[in-house]
Order: structure tokens, then sequence, then C-alpha cells
């Protein structure tokens, strides 16, 4: 599924990563503030937007690397492992508490399912001094993030440490609470919740729909890596046979290695341009001994004294693109041929347990909950969906993006606003240009993920171990940011950074012209009357404007010519050893 | 006495390393000792700032940039480059030894490597011993000094050096353009003559003067000092102040 942009938008221009992320985080932003090598600032920073720093340096899917205005020059900045790093270096340096908020609101909010969607609901209602509780079937917070993402891409305590960070704002989760049962919207009106916000997942598999599918040796993918993160061990013999092409079933291939497994196939059954897995997971996969066999469909599974034995595909054809705009698979009639296996993994999507929730909420078809795809509103007046549980399988980004836009319609709905006035109607590009032909000046630089990370073979231990001593790295790979959007990303204001800002005398100028060809960023132009004006937007301060006036016209906001000369005076005052 | 060059490093806050404490004489323990004063880029620095910073008793300025392409403002070490090579010619007129005023590019370096910077430049400091302006060594220094930054305050060279992207960079609008030589020589000819009609300007003040006294004082032709004061008269920077007999008095007017 595509990513599409949640990312708050105004008039004002907007760098394209921060466009691009479903979260808005401002990346350009965290990326200033590394390259002064302020790392546990930029993790703050992110955390303003989303709670997950460390979980989204590892596993994105970064659609702010594929906007990246540097992809343009040579390559776009290694931005997933700059933010993984900074929060590596948070972690070792000790993290600082958040600061406790004052609860300004007495109305209880219930946050159903303690996955990224929820989590950050939570988050951001808490940060808005609401008390929340999070309610959560398994008995620990993080969803997927726990139950479906392997060790070896995203560690246990990696979740640990951002939940214990919500938790630390005082959010409050409860686990071992199952959704239907223990409680139900009825339950949670009565004990005065107010809102509700459900982002319960789409936890089930979906079935292959062929014969021999209840044989032993068949794992649904889903329920396959949530025992294997249970701690709970699984044999899955020695070749195992996965279907599907997106990340669970890399995930659970590269599983199927680390248990033991000698030979894995993938079975897709399009083409591998069209897997929705991550070129880097396929990439890695590959490389630890997966193989893939394309334009492949099960047509049955073939069993042996109740126990899988082999799995009978049919070769396909790409035919024109269904309504998801992939090409659409056709068998090829007469084309049977086996696999022999001794398990087989289904991972060709995911399904919402619609059993736990009222009949009310959901559609027609009893499978799906219609939800107004901006307030995400239900159908019912006061609870809120989101995540994976509306959208199908996604990713974390997305569901952080769902979590967060329901947050603030709670807060309107709480208030008695309006849940729609004001929010993301503006349909204006925002995206940056620049003038390209000033920037390709800048050669290709260190890519962090050119860096041999010493990835692990097959291991339940974390694969690309990022290193700290790289840190000198990470600050000159942030330096490759081209800086496409304003100067104020970081919102660090006056005490996070130096930047000044250009004022023109207007009296002194004389329109000659000279600051606006020597200005790097042309944010320096005359206007209509002749004067020089300052687009403060652009000014990133660097003074060379102030430096070049010939009519010394020019003067920074905070570093003047005077400041300069009165740091020079009293240095030269002091004695020199 | 061992002795111990007062230095003014301009340091751009992009390459200054994280360890140095710009607070404290000594960066880090064993490493040498300047006074480091941040700025935002080296093209922060007006040329009007080097040369101030020589007259209020520094003896050596040292500006410190990132490398292209590390400039974190894409061209703002080009700029410093310009300007630390425009002074230098400057100062070669007044008699302050260039060499006292160094560009250096230190992006992204470690503290090591600053250091390094640091002291290959005090070391050549220390040759050159105290400033002739503190010293007081040769009388004709502080004048020159003084006209070098009544050069670099004003507008026909500032607008010079400003231009000096776009004339060597782009055509005009009649297609022509410079070439870097071309554009040195026409620089190198306006340090000069600008030079000398602000000497000549600082030594009328309140003083009126005759075209031999002008010529004997700054150690000219007469009849070149003649054509500088013709010019500055029309461009209004002296004025004829009286006639002795039949030589002409001139006395300088305040620029502006």
């Amino acid at each position: 599924m595509m990513a599409t942009s949640n990312a708050p938008k105004s008039k004002r221009k907007l760098p394209p990563c921060r466009v691009a992320c479903p979260a808005g985080i401002n990346v350009q932003g965290y990326i200033a503030l590394l390259q002064q090598g302020k790392f546990k600032e930029s993790v703050e920073l992110i955390r303003k937007t989303m709670p997950f720093p460390a979980i989204c340096g590892r596993v994105c899917f970064s659609p702010c690397q594929d906007a990246c205005s540097r992809k343009n020059v040579d390559q776009p900045v290694g931005i997933r492992y700059l933010k993984r790093l900074a929060s590596d270096i948070e972690r070792e340096q000790g993290r600082i508490s958040p600061v406790s908020i004052p609860k300004k609101h007495d109305e209880k909010v219930a946050i159903v399912g303690a996955g990224p969607a929820g989590l950050s609901c939570a988050y951001e209602l808490a940060k808005l001094g609401y008390p929340v509780t999070v309610f959560e079937r398994m008995h620990a917070p993080g969803g997927m993030m726990r139950y479906g993402i392997p060790d070896y891409r995203l560690q246990k305590y990696v979740v640990d440490n951002e939940i214990a960070y919500i938790r630390d704002l005082g959010v409050e989760i409860k686990t071992e609470v199952e959704f239907g049962k223990d409680i139900t919207l009825d339950k949670l009106q009565k004990d005065g919740y107010k809102a509700v916000f459900i982002g319960i997942g789409a936890q089930t598999s979906q079935k292959l729909g062929v014969t021999g599918e209840d044989l032993k040796g068949v794992f649904p993918a889903v329920e396959f890596l949530r025992d294997i993160s249970l701690g709970e061990t699984t044999s899955v013999g020695e070749r195992v046979a996965v279907i599907g092409g997106g990340n669970t079933a890399i995930d659970a291939a590269r599983t199927s290695l680390r248990l033991g497994a000698r030979e894995v196939l993938i079975l897709y059954r399009r083409s591998q341009e069209e897997m929705p897995a991550l070129p880097a997971e396929i990439e890695a996969a590959e490389e630890e001994g997966v193989q893939f066999h394309f334009m492949v469909a099960p047509k049955q599974i073939i069993g042996e004294g109740g126990k899988v034995k082999a799995v009978e595909c049919l070769r396909m054809q790409l035919r024109e693109p269904d309504q998801s705009g992939r090409k659409r698979p056709t068998p090829i009639q007469g084309s049977e041929h086996t696999y022999e296996v001794d398990s087989i993994i289904p991972a060709i999507g995911q399904l919402l347990e619609a059993s736990c929730l009222p009949q009310a909420i959901l559609d027609k078809s009893g499978r799906a909950i219609p939800a107004d795809p901006m307030t995400l509103e239900s159908s019912i007046s006061g609870v809120f969906v989101g995540g994976d549980a509306v959208t199908g399988p996604a990713s974390v980004i997305e569901a952080v993006g769902a979590g967060k836009r329901a947050a603030e319609s709670i807060d309107r709905y709480l208030n008695g606003k309006d849940l729609k006035v004001g929010r993301d109607v503006e349909t204006e590009e925002t995206a940056w240009t620049k003038d390209w032909d000033k920037l390709t000046k800048k050669p290709e630089r260190y890519t962090v993920s050119h860096v041999d990370v010493g990835r692990q073979k097959v291991s339940f231990k974390e694969a690309d171990e990022l290193l700290v001593k790289i840190r000198k790295l990470a600050m000159a790979e942030a330096r490759r940011c081209l800086e496409c959007g304003p100067c104020s990303e970081c919102l660090g204001g006056e005490e996070m950074c130096e930047a000044d800002k250009a004022v023109v005398d207007e009296a002194l100028c004389t329109g000659c012209n000279v600051c606006a060809v020597n200005c790097p960023f042309s944010a320096i132009k005359k206007d209509e009357r002749g004067v020089a004006a300052v687009d403060e937007e652009l000014c990133k301060g660097c003074g060379i404007c102030s430096a070049s006036c010939p009519e010394r016209a020019i003067s920074m906001k905070k570093c003047a010519d005077a400041q300069i000369m009165s740091s020079v005076m009293s240095a030269l005052e002091r004695e020199f050893v | 006495m061992i002795f111990k060059p007062k230095i003014i490093a301009f340091v751009c806050s992009w390459c200054l390393p994280p360890e140095v404490d710009i607070t404290t004489p000594s960066l880090i323990r064993g490493y040498p000792k300047v006074r480091i004063v941040q700025v935002m880029c080296a093209g922060r620095i007006d040329p009007t700032i080097a040369l101030e910073t020589f007259l209020r008793g520094a003896d050596g300025v040292l500006v410190v940039g990132c490398e292209t392409p590390d400039c974190h403002y894409v061209e703002g070490n080009m700029q410093a480059d310009r300007k630390v090579k425009m002074l230098k010619r400057l100062m070669a007129l007044t008699g302050l030894d260039p060499e006292r005023l160094r560009l250096e590019w230190a992006s992204a370096s470690s503290i090591e490597t600053f250091a390094g910077i640091i002291n290959a430049f005090r070391n050549q400091v220390a040759s050159l011993g105290t400033s002739p302006l503190i010293s007081k060594a040769d009388s004709s220094i502080l004048l020159n000094v003084s006209a070098a930054k009544a050069v670099v305050e004003n507008f026909t060279l500032r607008v010079l050096a400003g231009r000096e992207k776009g004339l060597t960079g782009d055509t005009n609008v009649y297609g022509e353009r410079l070439s870097q030589k071309e554009f040195d020589n026409l620089m190198e000819e306006t340090i000069e003559a600008e030079f000398i009609r602000h000497k000549i300007r600082l030594l009328t003040v309140g003083k009126p003067m005759s075209v031999k006294q002008i010529a004997a004082v700054a150690g000219m032709e007469p009849s070149l000092t003649l054509c500088h004061v013709v010019n500055m008269r029309r461009k209004g920077m002296i004025t004829l102040d009286h006639v002795e007999g039949t030589t002409p008095f001139y006395k300088a007017l305040e620029v502006g």
C-alpha cells in the first residue's frame, strides 16, 4: 500500500521529506541538528512529532528518503540510518525523562490496542493533557512492533524503551485485557471514558483458499511470527515455502532460516518488480540464501499422513493492471509443478479480527470498519479507528500518522469543535524547487548505508549493527542535506541554532544588486522599489551579503559587525598564553 | 621572554570541532592558544573587520572555513577566499605583512587537524614578531592601514569585489565576460588607486597640503599625485582649501 501524505500542509513551503512522511516528521530539522552533532536534541525533535524514533530508524520504509531532493544530485540522504544512529546515541548517553504534563482535561480517553497507532494516539493525547488508558490483549504492549517484526530487525528492548517513554509521559497501559471479552464499548462508556480509539490492527493471516490448508506444517505468517516472538519453539523442518511477496513474507522466510531451515523458498505470483516488500529486505533475504520463485501461485497443498509433503503450483502470467495498479496474474493452464517442502507459511495478507467488534461499527460485509478518511471517526460518534484495522496491513509510520490524526479528532470532539474545519484542505503543491545547478557542485559524499555495517548472517541478533564509531560519518552524511526547506525547520529557535537573519537598512541601500548576486540561497532580491528585501524563510544567516554590501547597508540581526568587533576586542583584552 | 603572538581566529561554526571551548584561551590541554571568534561562515568576514582587528592590536588574523564542497552555505568559502586575497593585496601596500593574514580550510576536521592549522599559523606569526602597528617600528604604518581600512569601507572596491562572481561568471548584456586574469588586473589597479586616494584623503584631514607636500609624504611622483588629486576633487573626496602664492592647498572632505 502506497503511503499517502497526511502531513500537515500549509501555504508555507515544506521540504519534500516532511511532506512525504505520513507522520509529518520535520526531517530537515533533525538532520540540521545532526549536522552539528546534536544527537540528543535531534531525537527530542523527532519526539515532538512521534514517539518512535528508534523503531522507525530501524524498520521504517522511509518515504522521506524516496522524496529527498538530494536524489536529483546523486543519492538521497541516508535519513533512516541517521535517525537510528541518533536514537542509539541517545540511548547510550541516557535518555532525559519527559517533563510531566499537567492534566488539563478531565475527560478520560480509552485506546484499544497498544500498537503503533494506539500508542501514538495515546502519546499525542497525553501531551495535550488528557488522562489516557491503553488496553492491550497481549501480555506486553507494542502490537506488531513486538509480535510481528522479528528480533533481527527490531529488538524487543528498543520497543520497550520507546514504550517506557510513553509511560513516563503518564499514559496508563493495561495489558491482558481483551476487547470484546473483558471490555466492550458499553463498559468503557459506563466507566466514564468520553472517547475511544480502536487500533486493533489486522491480526489474522489471510487464507490461501486452497485444499490442504489445514494440514500440519502450514503456519500462517502472522501467527507464526507472533509465536516466535513469544518464545515458542516451532519446528519448520528442512525445506520451507513462504507464499507471498510482502514484508511479512520476507520476515517469515528469514525467520525460518534462523530456526534451522536449510532451504527457504519464497513463492510469489507476480514478478520481483511488483513485490511490495522493501528492496533492502529482499536484498538481505537473497544474501542469506532465500530462493525466490516468481510468477507462481499455489494450487493445492499435498499432504502425507496429515502433514505437509509438497505444494503444487501453477505458473502465472501478468495481464492488465487491477484496481491496486499492479499487473493482474492469471494462471497458465497445464503449468502445474510441485515443490517438496516440510512446511508452508502463507503470507498473502492480513485481515481484521472483526469478531471482537460491535456489529454497529462494521460495514455491511462485516469484515471492515468504515471511517472518515480525514477524521477517522467511525459510524459511532466518539469512537475513532485507525491503523491496520482500517487500512489493512501497512507500516509503522502510517499507523503513527493515523494515531496522530485520530488524536486531533478526539481533542476536537471532546472540546465540542468541528472535526473537519481547517484540516488538510490545502492541496497546493508544497514541494520545494531549487537552483539545482548551484547544488550540483556538491559531489557525492559518504552514505551511511554504504558503510559496511557487519550484517550478522543467520542469527536472531540485530542485523546491521550500527556503531557509534561512525558518529563523525553521520555528521558528514547529515551535511549532504540540501536544506530545501526553510531555516526554521528544526523548530529550535534561537537557543537551538545560531541561524541569523540579514536586515537591510533601506536608507543606505542603492539597489546595486550585489547582495542578490552573492546570496547562495537567492534569499535577497530587489523589491519593486529597487531596494533589497530579505526573504527570511530562505535566509540562512551566513552573512555573506553583509560582508559584500558595497554600501554596508546590510547587517545581521544577531551577529552584526559591531558584535563581531566587540568579541574581537574582548578577546584581545584577555591574556594570550 | 618568549613572544606570545596575539592571534584572533575567525572560525566558521560549521568547522569548529565540538571539543573546542571558545571561551577559554587554551583550546584543549596541550594545544595552542589563540582567541577564537565564532562566525556563521568564513564568508561573513567583512574585510573591514579583519583590518580593524589588526588596528586593535592583533599580531595575526586567521580565517577558518570549509573547503569546497563542504561549505554549508554552498559558496561562502569562495567568498572568503576572494576577500582574503583582496585583503592580502591591500596589506602588501601598507607595510603590514600579508603573511599575518591567512585563510585555512578545516571542514569537519578533528581537533588534532584543527590544532595543527592553528599551530602552523601561530608559528608563522611568531616568526614575524609583534605587529608593526603595536611596535610602531614604521611611522607610516598606522596611516597606511587606516587608509586600507577606509578603502574596504568604501563603495568603489566593495562593489567591484561584490561583482566578481557576476563579472567573471556570467556574461553581461553585451555578451561580454571578464577572464579571471582581466578581473585580477582590474582589481589590482583599483586597489592601488583607491589606496593612494584614501591615503591622500587621510593626510589632508584638517591639514591642507599642496600636491608637492603630499607627494613627498606619500613617496610618490608629484605628477601621479596630481592625477589622483584631480580625480579626488571630481569625486568630492577633497577640495581646494586655499592658495599660497600660486600653489593650491587641498583638504579632505567627509566621504559619503
